[in-house]
Order: C-alpha cells, then sequence, then structure tokens
C-alpha cells in the first residue's frame, strides 16, 4: 500500500466553553485507505469529522491534504477538495431514478443545455457495473429498492462526483446484516479504486473487518492507531475504555420469572425483526441498542405509532386487538414518556396542568376546577421533586431535569402498568440524570413495570435490572444487569 | 445521536447566560402584539385628527365585529395547528340559505336563522369528519368544501342578490340598542359588536376553562403527544372545524344583515383578513400556541390599521391593500423573530 498520507491532521484542538472537545489529536489518512474512527458518544469523533468536513472552520492544529497546508471555510469548500461526508441519514431523493441521484445536483447535459439522459443512463450503468452493482436498474425510481440499495447508491454518488476523501458516519446502524455485508463489498471495492475512506462505527466487529486501521479517541484525545490485523474487538474496548475489560460474556438469561406485565412476541416490521419480551411486575427492562437498531421504533409499536406486520403485545393476560390506537395501548395499561419533552409537555401551561392532562377525564367535570386538579396533582409534583416546587409555574420554565419529572409525574398520579419510556435522560446534567433514574426505580419498587429504551450505555446499566440487546433490528442478547457492564453493551452491538 | 451529545457538550452543563433572562424574554415576546397595536394607534392619533374621536373608534369596533366572529371559530382551527380555507364560502352560503328561506319560501322565523346556522355547522362537521376519517389534510378538505358551499350559493341565488332578510338577520347586523351605563351615560352600541364580544368571551371561556380546551391546545402542540395522554385527537380536530363552521355560519347570517343583502357570491377577503387577524395576535399557524385574548390584539390591530388608513387624507386609498400588505409582513417578521429567540428545549 501506498505510504504517502493524502491527508494529515496534526495538533488538532477545538474547546467548546470550558469543554475541551479534541486535544492535539494527530490523525492520517493513506490512499486507498479504510481509516476506522472509534470511541464512546462525545470521545470527539464528530467533532473531528466536522472539522474535517468544513463544518467547524476554527480549531487549532494544521490541516494538510497532499502535504499542503488547508484551510476549509466551509462544506462546500471540502467539496471542491475532494472530501465527502455520508450522514448515518440517507439524503437521496426516492422520486428521482437510480441515476438521477447518482448525478444528483451535477446531471450531465447536452450543447442544448439540456438533460442528456442517454449519456447519464449510460454512465450510471457503466459506474454501477464497475463497483458490481450491474443489477440495478438505473432507471428505476431509486425508493423501489431497499434503504440498503439506497445507501450504496449515495456512496456512489459522491464517487461520481470524484470525491477522493469520503467520511462514513456511522453507515451500518440503519442496515440489515445482509445489507450491511454488501456495504463492505463496496468498500473492497472503493480501496481496489484507491479511495480513501474514514469510517466511524460503534460496531467494532465490524470496524475490525473493514478497517486497514483504526484510531481510537477517548475523552477528546487520541488513545492509538493500530493496524486492524493486529487488534479485536475486546483489545478496542479496553482501549476506548481505558481500563482492561472481562475476555468472556455474561450469561444470558433463558426465562424470566415473575407476574407477566408486558409481553411482546415476535413483533416484526421493516426495522426491527422477531423481537420478543417480557416485563415482569416490579422490574426496569432495559432496552439498548445504537441509533439506528429498530428499538425506538419498536417501543412505538407498543402504541400503535409505528406499523408492524406481524407478533403480538400482551398486557397483564389481554392480547392487544391489531392495529390499535395509542389510546387503546393507554387505556389497557401501558404508559408512554417519548424522548422529545418539547413535544410531550405544554411548555406554556402550568406544571399541575401538564399533570394532570390524561387524567381530565377521571375528574368527571368538563369544567375542571384549578383546586381539584391541584389536589390530583399535588402528591404526584412532591413524589417526584420538581424545583422549583411552584405547581403554578409554566414547565416551560424548568430545566431540562425537572421537565422530564413532569413527564413521569403525569402517570404516577393514576399509575399504568408499565411506563415506557425512551432516552429517559437525554440532555440532562449528572445530578438530574440520577434523580430521573432513581424515579423510575422507586416506580418499579411499588410493583410496577418500567421499560427503558435508550442508546445512552450509562442510563441503561444504571435503572435496568435486565437488559436486552438489539442490533440491526434483531435482538442480540438479554442478560442481568448485574452481570453486565459497559464493554459487555459495547462488544454485543 | 454522538453528534448531538458532541455538538455542544457546554450546554448540557451549563446554560449561556442570556442578555435578558428567559421568564422576561418570554413576556416580551408574547406582548410583541400589543406593543404593534400601541404603536399605530400613537401613530394615527399623532397624524390624523378624526381617528380618537368616539365616533370613529365606534367604528372601528363595527368594523372587525363581523371579522371577530369568523376569527372565534378559526382561533379553535389555528390552535389544533390545522386551517379551514372555507369559512368565507360558507358564511356566503348561510347568509344566501337564510334570505332565500325568508324571502322565497316563505318560512318563518326563527327556522331561516336556525337553518343557516345549522348548515354551517354542518359543512364544519363534514370537512372535520373527511379529514380525519380519510386523512385528507384540513388545507384540502377545507379548500373543497369551499367550492362545494361556494357553488350552492350561486345555484340556490341564480346569481341574483336578495334583499328581503328575515328581522333576526337585520338586527344582529345593523341593529343597535341603548346602554345606560353608570359611568358613560346612555350610549349606543351596535347589535353586531354585542354578538362579536359574546363570541369572543365564550370562544376564551372554553379555550381557557375546559377539558375540551386543554385538549385543543394538546393536539396543536403536538399530535403524537396528545394521543399519548390519551385525547382522541379526531374527535378534537373534528369539533374545532364544527365549531368554525358554526361561527362561519353566524357572521354570514350577520354579514347580510349588515350589508342588508344576501350577494350571491362570497367576499373573498373574509378568509384572508382572518387568519391574518388571529395569527397576528400572535396564534401560532402550526398550532399550540395563541388564544382568544390574542385574537382580540390581532383584531384590534387589523382595525386600527384599516380604518387609521382611511382618516389619513393624504393616502390614496387604492393603496391601502399594498400598506396593509407590508405592515402584515412586518409584523409577522418580527413575531417570528422574537418568537426564534424563546428559550427552546435542548433535547428537540
Amino acid at each position: 500500500m501506498n505510504a504517502t498520507p493524502i491527508l494529515q491532521l496534526r495538533k488538532i484542538s477545538k474547546r467548546f466553553g470550558n469543554i475541551q472537545a479534541l486535544d492535539h489529536v494527530d490523525f492520517d489518512l493513506r490512499e486507498g485507505e479504510t481509516h476506522a474512527l472509534v470511541g464512546e458518544n462525545g470521545a470527539g469523533k464528530s467533532t473531528l469529522m466536522r472539522i474535517l468536513s468544513g463544518v467547524y472552520t476554527e480549531y487549532d492544529g494544521e490541516f494538510l491534504l497532499d502535504g499542503k497546508p488547508v484551510h476549509l471555510h466551509s462544506p462546500h469548500d471540502a467539496l471542491d477538495l475532494g472530501i465527502a461526508m455520508i450522514h448515518q441519514e440517507l439524503s437521496v431523493m426516492p422520486e428521482l431514478s437510480v441515476a438521477e441521484n447518482l448525478f444528483l445536483g451535477r446531471q450531465l447535459v447536452t450543447r442544448w443545455g439540456t438533460i442528456d439522459w442517454k449519456k447519464m443512463y449510460n454512465t450510471a450503468e457503466q459506474e454501477l457495473a464497475r463497483l458490481g452493482f450491474e443489477h440495478l436498474d438505473v432507471r428505476q425510481p431509486l425508493g423501489k429498492y431497499a434503504l440498503g440499495t439506497q445507501q450504496v447508491v449515495e456512496v456512489l454518488r459522491t464517487i461520481v462526483s470524484g470525491a477522493r476523501v469520503i467520511i462514513m458516519d456511522e453507515p451500518t446502524s440503519a442496515l440489515s446484516p445482509a445489507e450491511v455485508e454488501r456495504l463492505i463489498h463496496v468498500i473492497d471495492k472503493l480501496r481496489e479504486d484507491k479511495r480513501s475512506i474514514i469510517y466511524i462505527s460503534h460496531f467494532l466487529e465490524e470496524v475490525v473487518r473493514v478497517a486497514d486501521r483504526i484510531t481510537v479517541l477517548r475523552d477528546g484525545q487520541k488513545v492509538a492507531t493500530l493496524d486492524a490485523a493486529e487488534t479485536n474487538t475486546s483489545h478496542l474496548v479496553s482501549l476506548i475504555l481505558g481500563r482492561e475489560v472481562n475476555a468472556t460474556l455474561p450469561p444470558a438469561v433463558t426465562s424470566a420469572d415473575g407476574h407477566i406485565l408486558l409481553e411482546v412476541n415476535n413483533l416484526t416490521s421493516d426495522v426491527f425483526n422477531d423481537v420478543s419480551f417480557k416485563v415482569n411486575k416490579g422490574e426496569v427492562l432495559g432496552i439498548y441498542g445504537a441509533i439506528g437498531a429498530g428499538h425506538f421504533d419498536l417501543a412505538r409499536a407498543l402504541f400503535g405509532m409505528y406499523r408492524f406486520d406481524s407478533g403480538n403485545i400482551t398486557v397483564d393476560g389481554h392480547r392487544f386487538k391489531p392495529r390499535h390506537s395509542a389510546r387503546y395501548a393507554i387505556q389497557h395499561g401501558l404508559a408512554y414518556a417519548i424522548e422529545s419533552r418539547r413535544k410531550s409537555l405544554l411548555m406554556d401551561e402550568a406544571i399541575y396542568r401538564n399533570v394532570t392532562l390524561p387524567h381530565l377525564n377521571r375528574i368527571g367535570s368538563l369544567i375542571p376546577r384549578q383546586s381539584q386538579e391541584l389536589k390530583l396533582a399535588a402528591p404526584a409534583i412532591q413524589m417526584v421533586n420538581v424545583q422549583p416546587p411552584d405547581p403554578l409555574n409554566p414547565v416551560g420554565t424548568l430545566s431540562g431535569g425537572n421537565q422530564q419529572k413532569v413527564a413521569i409525574a403525569r402517570w404516577l398520579t393514576f399509575p399504568p402498568k408499565v411506563l415506557v419510556m425512551s432516552e429517559p435522560t437525554r440532555g440532562m446534567d449528572v445530578g438530574a440524570k440520577s434523580e430521573v433514574l432513581s424515579i423510575l426505580r422507586k416506580f418499579r419498587n411499588d410493583g410496577y413495570g418500567v421499560l427503558v429504551v435508550s442508546s445512552e450505555p450509562e442510563t441503561i446499566l444504571t435503572v435496568s435490572d435486565r437488559v436486552i440487546v438489539m442490533s440491526h433490528g434483531r435482538v442480540v442478547g438479554h442478560m442481568e444487569n448485574k452481570d453486565l457492564n459497559k464493554d459487555v453493551l459495547m462488544r454485543l452491538l | 445521536m454522538t453528534t448531538q451529545t458532541e455538538k455542544n457538550p457546554e450546554i448540557a452543563v451549563s446554560p449561556p447566560k442570556p442578555l435578558i433572562s428567559g421568564v422576561w424574554m418570554r413576556r416580551i415576546t408574547a406582548l410583541a402584539p400589543v406593543w404593534t397595536l400601541l404603536a399605530l394607534g400613537l401613530f394615527f392619533s399623532l397624524t390624523s385628527q378624526t381617528f380618537l374621536r368616539p365616533v370613529n373608534l365606534n367604528n372601528i369596533l363595527s368594523q372587525i365585529s363581523t371579522l371577530a366572529i369568523f376569527a372565534t371559530g378559526m382561533t379553535f382551527v389555528l390552535l389544533t395547528g390545522e386551517i379551514d380555507l372555507s369559512i368565507g364560502a360558507v358564511a356566503a352560503l348561510t347568509g344566501m340559505i337564510c334570505a332565500y328561506m325568508y324571502a322565497n319560501l316563505k318560512v318563518q322565523e326563527p327556522f331561516p336563522l336556525l337553518a343557516a346556522l345549522g348548515t354551517g355547522t354542518l359543512m364544519g362537521f363534514l370537512s372535520g369528519t373527511a379529514s380525519t376519517r380519510f386523512r385528507i389534510p384540513t388545507f384540502m378538505a377545507t379548500l373543497a368544501m369551499s367550492l362545494i358551499a361556494g357553488g350552492l350559493t350561486t345555484y340556490l341565488s341564480k346569481g341574483r342578490t336578495i334583499s328581503q332578510l328575515p328581522e333576526v338577520a337585520v338586527f344582529l347586523g345593523s341593529g343597535r340598542i341603548s346602554l345606560d351605563l353608570p359611568l358613560f351615560g346612555v350610549i349606543e352600541i351596535r347589535v353586531l359588536v354585542i354578538v362579536a364580544a359574546v363570541s369572543l368571551l365564550i370562544g376564551h371561556l372554553v379555550l381557557r376553562y375546559t377539558r375540551f380546551g386543554r385538549y385543543v391546545y394538546m393536539t396543536g402542540a403536538s399530535k403524537p403527544a396528545a394521543r399519548l395522554a390519551g385525547v382522541n385527537t379526531n374527535i378534537i380536530l373534528t369539533a374545532v372545524l364544527t365549531i368554525s363552521g358554526f361561527f362561519a355560519g353566524l357572521a354570514g347570517v350577520v354579514s347580510t344583515g349588515r350589508l342588508g343583502s344576501a350577494l350571491p357570491d362570497a367576499i373573498p377577503s373574509f378568509l384572508i383578513d382572518t387568519i391574518g387577524a388571529v395569527v397576528l395576535g400572535g396564534t401560532s399557524l402550526s398550532g399550540g400556541r395563541g388564544g382568544m385574548v390574542q385574537t382580540l390584539i390581532g383584531l384590534l390591530i387589523y382595525g386600527t390599521l384599516r380604518n387609521g388608513l382611511d382618516n389619513i387624507p393624504s393616502i390614496d386609498p387604492l393603496l391601502k391593500d399594498v400598506i396593509t400588505g407590508i405592515v402584515l409582513f412586518v409584523a409577522l417578521v418580527i413575531n417570528v423573530l422574537l418568537a426564534g429567540r424563546a428559550p427552546r428545549d435542548k433535547t428537540a
């Protein structure tokens, strides 16, 4: 392999306020190399990528391209120099044909300025054939093909546009295993084509397979750059976490005994596959997965807000009818606090009104009196210890953590059998996090079931009794939390 | 998501101190329409000698009264994040039905009035049902309803104006009653103004104090979240469109009475003026924010602006719409800018 780096970063540092996001990080990329970047959330991967792709223009350190210093002023600059970034969310046009997507923004034209369809289709066919995708019909709308194919087309687009450096941010998180294989195949082709790839992923096994070299970041610092051939996942995990890890995985739980409050059997949709689990009385079940693993859509499916094709849901012995509504799920004992507090709370309204909202029908009167409502809401508000404790304050004036407490308090007045929460602690500081999680544990101790769905390993490990790990839409692990720690979660992905 | 947490790591720890504290920013933001109203009022009092006369102020009130009845219904609809484009056509139809039944079919009072109100309510209900059952956006459902109502009006009237109106309509639209108020002495007030005030007041009480009102706000703030709080959002959406239909029906009868005749076609400016006034007041087009008090202020701004321009002789009356449009633009831009500064949830 050619050893001259086409891209070099030297002693890159970047601060946000009093947080040192990157601290003298060195990074280089050789021609035709796939260089993976791994680390925990917040380790600095995204910051580094934003510098590389021209999003962050202010930083300390040197940025060399082909040995010459450059300074990018915008993502457009980066594209001009042949650096393309592929984001986690696809940016393809499903209504347009495969060929149009390949040439998006730079369609081939005839000398009269009209689009040269013949040339575009021919070139598209040639490019696809060269990379092993001759079976795609370039005239068909891209939306007809599966997500993985769309992603491949997006990758190919950067190549057609002449990119030499392609940054892929979590490219496989939403793909099925077969689609992942296909993407890896494409990356192999790109390597033959002398393109360089920066590959960011949570999936370490995949990283070891795909990458030539791997750079590990931790707390904004570079820990090591390794040859992929000389490392393995547990070694990577120990570098990422900065401590020795146990080599063996804990035993899987096969059955959970107890009074089953929520039972999900073989639930299958386009993004999750054959998922089964149980939540017992007095238990917190955590579902962990990377973004795109399908666990958030799974939670929505419990409330009829995401369509599933087969499988069933049973709450405390009552099996849900097919195509149920959110109201139906709530009436049968489920409650759901979604990840966006802004969407679930009325920010302009008083705390107590947010708490009583789902219970107004129990007050009976069509014109709820403030005194009645306060009486109903006060115990719950007190229980979660909202600060400041005045129930008349608008929710919008509270901190994120206290808003989340209100979102939980809402369900403490007349508790559901199982409370489902997505990302219960997102965007909170440490103190608020632990408070919110201890409220959930207390709720569990009172004999209810809790289902926590999250992509934050800390949250899952702090609050759960049992944990299910999902990856690419499937359950890949089921364990007692006492046997678990971060490195296990990381390796299971 | 990694990008979320790494993008602004400092925010989770300590939010940057804003120049003005959140509470005050909120208050200023909420009051922006009031400042607009005061500024316009001050401007016209200085530039026109006739503007502040009681006769003229009374004029403003009656000018915005019909609009206020439309706006009461529209506020409900906009609060849920939906829209009703049929109000102008529905009002034309109900006015025509009222006059047609009385003049051509010789139906006794009060049945023409009841039939008119019933028709408005029914048309709103149909738009709502069509939109919730078949998932047609209210924009399209009410647009179609607008065509239907407009067509029925033309069909009924055969293109002719009907000037023979039931007494109720005349009373509501152009009647006056004298009130003996302790401080002001005897004043004469238009029935129309009272109808408008009562509509707004009822709307305000329903939105502010009933369970239904709470559900309206919640539905507009976030439909998925409303459903997750057990709210049947389909019923709420159908209900707000039905309410809007009722008030459009009432406004139709009232405006017929005010004009002294039922016209064979809709007055298109009703729709635009209503939406303009409600949004000017600060009710959000995307739902969840606003209310009747805001609508009242929006109506006053609108009325002040339109009337004030009439009172400045040097302004070409043909340019009135242009100026109104520009002021509308400026006021909306200011509202949007201020709303953009309002504190946000970091996780959204």
